[in-house]
């Protein structure tokens, strides 16, 4: 039978990860993400889980380790937060365009400078344009039901990509929550054993990874594309079984929150959608028409989904816990993806974006108040004054 | 808990002729006209035979081998990062470990091999490298020196030798010797740190014999093992490409290159000449040393001569540091 526990996002993924029957696994310390590895050496040391755990020398060589292995035939785990992410970055094109579908749990961290331990998305925001698979969880139950979707998605052959598996820092991998683990016959019955067309093997040799000349880039370039164009029916199909086969009802791309009569909504995703829906509650006892849709998978980005989503909305505000220095909406890395989804709809909300949480700070209640009130104005005057609010920092801004 | 191990036992080759005719490392590839690097995977992958997965660090290996449809590998091989191949290594060892072990692949556990250059060895690379070697991973290491960053138009690298000039390091009036810098000691290296490793060798293109038989004996051994393995390159090094050969055994008979086992704490010697040529017969072959005075060949004799006394020991660079000279 299924049991109930109460854990936080980086044990929960940890549970996951056993039930997942990884075999190789490759860590490296850093804060927030390190209490994953510290579960899973514990794991291996009590023989409860069957696997290689190898101390990688940092980041980069984490990815590179499991790259091998996953390469060779194993399923893989690895994890990092922060500067952790963004040290391992020349690894993400070859693993992804070497189609090896090895899984990585970030738990966000800021990026220097200055040294900040708390969640903010822009460590794995940077990384999302290298062909991998990548969404958020909200909380513990999420971070432990996406390792297992994510696995059978990105290592579904015709997918194969590795999937960057994020949960805020601290937010979700060291707050505990309610957490369902379900019986290990359930697992097995939505996740087949890992196989690769072509793992290294002595038997069937095969060459991985030759040089190119200029003229066969592209090609490959577009079926790294294609396996993204790909991945979202494969999604569909796992969001579908594993509804039947552990009792939810999670939809596959984007979940809508009190959005059946709202004029306005919150595009969010991650920890603080939590605090989004409490924040709505009460403004709908406001009378204030509001709701939220939340954001499920940032890679392959959603665009029909999204449009769909929001174009029944008068006012749409983007969270954004990510930055995009210097890009063309001045604030993060959401409201470009938002607005480019809309741009080829008939009749498209007002949109704007709102800088909250950074660094890891909170996003209070009273901040989602100042962003409703934002979208409130934006419908009266019908436009939005700017693509960006620095919530809290307006004045400075 | 069943444990994947290695039970084979590479024989050793005793005469030329009874080197394997099986190839696995095959024509159909576009290094140079008298390229070392390509003459010693020929020999590593012979020695090695079919139960071999190959890990190709970026270096002229990979870019002048592996063209995209066609390959001259018969056995598995993967391109690495320049940076990783000890790390991407140590990935396919222990996924064959567990692999084995909860019977998802049969047989013996594969020779693990990766074939770096020096850059992907002793310099970007050794990071990975020595990393590999502490967790003691079954696999053998292979820095193929060709004494340069080649593959990207003659670059100093960290075994470059002191007087050579390269693309980085241009003779020039206020720096006539070119290269300034003593190289890294790749095999001191290893055995240096890695309590690990039980089997260290040198090796060079010029005896093709105690080169298969090096690889052998690595393979043999369970656990890290490094090969360091003198490959001359004609382009980087500028001899003519007929010469490769000739000038790989006089880099041995002047002490340019030493052959050398190391073996649980023991020395032993191999081809060792009775008496040394002086390192200019080796020198005036070469172009990137052409540009040489008298007093920066008795500097290099200088090295020599304190490397010949001892390998195990640390030379005394003779030379001020790079920092007092500048």
């Amino acid at each position: 039978m299924a049991k109930e526990m109460v854990l936080s996002g980086c044990a929960a993924s940890a549970q996951a990860a056993k039930m997942a029957k990884v075999e190789v696994i490759c860590s490296y310390p850093i804060r927030p993400y390190t209490a994953l590895m510290m579960e899973l050496a514990k794991m291996v040391a009590n023989g409860e889980l069957d696997a290689e755990f190898i101390y990688g020398e940092g980041e980069h060589a984490q990815l590179s380790v499991v790259l091998g292995a996953s390469a060779a035939g194993a399923r893989v785990l690895t994890g990092s937060s922060g500067v952790g992410v963004t040290y391992a970055f020349e690894t993400y094109s070859p693993i992804a365009g070497g189609r090896v579908p090895v899984q990585m749990m970030i738990a966000d961290r800021a990026l220097d400078p200055p040294g900040d331990f708390g969640s903010e998305h822009t460590d794995a925001m940077s990384c999302r344009d290298q062909g991998w698979l990548m969404g958020w969880a909200e909380n513990p139950q999420e971070a432990f039901d996406n390792c297992l979707i994510n696995y059978r998605v990105g290592e579904d052959h015709r997918v194969l990509l590795p999937q960057f598996v994020c949960q805020d820092g601290y937010f979700v991998s060291h707050i505990p929550g309610k957490v369902l683990l379900p019986d290990q016959s359930q697992v097995d019955e939505f996740l087949p054993p890992y196989t690769l067309p072509h793992p290294l093997d002595p038997k069937h040799p095969v060459s991985h990874g030759p040089q190119i000349r200029p003229d066969q880039g592209t090609i490959m370039d577009l079926q790294r594309a294609q396996a993204h164009l790909d991945a979202p029916a494969v999604i569909k199909e796992a969001i579908a079984d594993f509804n039947r086969i552990f009792g939810r009802d999670y939809s596959p791309f984007v979940e809508e929150y009190m959005t059946d009569d709202a004029e306005m909504a919150f595009f969010i995703m991650g920890a603080h959608t939590m605090t989004a829906r409490h924040a709505i509650k009460h403004l709908r006892s406001q009378g204030v028409k509001i709701g939220l849709v939340k954001l499920r998978f940032v890679r392959p980005w959603p665009t029909q989904e999204v449009a769909e989503a929001l174009s029944k909305f008068k006012a749409v505000g983007v969270v954004e816990t990510s930055t995009s220095y210097g890009g063309a909406m001045r604030g993060g890395n959401l409201l470009h993806e938002v607005r480019a989804s809309l741009y080829d709809l008939p009749k498209r909300p007002l949109t704007t974006s709102f800088m909250a949480g950074l660094g890891g700070e909170m996003v209070p209640l009273k901040e989602f108040y100042y962003m409703a009130d934002i979208l409130s104005e934006m419908i009266k005057d019908g436009k939005a004054k700017k693509t960006v609010y620095w919530v809290g920092f307006e004045a400075e801004a | 808990m069943a444990v994947a191990v290695k039970t084979q036992n590479l024989p050793l080759i005793k005469k030329i002729r009874n080197i394997p005719r099986e190839e696995y490392y095959v024509p159909g590839h576009r290094t140079c006209a008298g390229c070392g690097p390509a003459l010693q995977y020929k020999l590593v992958a012979k020695a090695a035979g079919p139960n071999t997965i190959f890990l190709g660090p970026t270096g002229c290996m990979y870019v002048a081998n592996a063209s995209y449809l066609c390959t001259p590998y018969r056995v598995p091989w993967m391109h690495t990062q320049i940076t990783n191949g000890g790390a991407v290594a140590s990935g396919v060892e222990a996924a064959y470990q567990v692999l084995i072990r909860k019977g998802k692949r049969e047989g013996e556990l594969p020779n693990v091999i990766v074939m770096a250059g020096d850059g992907g060895s002793v310099d970007i690379g050794l990071q990975a490298m020595s990393a590999m070697m502490y967790r003691n991973h079954d696999a053998l290491f292979v820095c193929y020196d060709n004494e340069a960053y080649a593959n990207t138009g003659i670059q100093t690298s960290p075994t470059t030798p002191y007087g050579a000039n390269t693309t980085f390091t241009p003779p020039g009036p206020a720096i006539p010797e070119g290269k300034k810098l003593f190289p890294k000691d790749p095999p001191q290296l290893v055995i240096g740190g890695h309590p690990a490793v039980k089997y260290v060798a040198t090796a060079s293109v010029a005896y093709p014999v105690d080169l298969m038989n090096k690889v052998r004996k690595a393979l043999n051994v369970q656990g890290p093992t490094f090969l360091h393995i003198h490959a001359p390159c004609p382009k980087g090094w500028k001899f003519n490409e007929s010469k490769t050969v000739e000038i790989a055994k006089l880099a041995i008979q002047t002490g340019m290159w030493i052959l050398y086992e190391w073996e649980n704490g023991e020395y032993k010697y191999q081809h060792k000449p009775r008496e040394y040529k002086p390192v200019r017969e080796y020198m005036k072959l070469q172009g990137r040393f052409a540009h040489l005075q008298e007093a920066h060949i008795a500097k290099m004799q200088a090295f020599v001569d304190a490397k010949l006394k001892a390998p195990g020991i640390p030379v005394a660079v003779p030379a001020p540091p790079p920092r007092a000279q500048a």
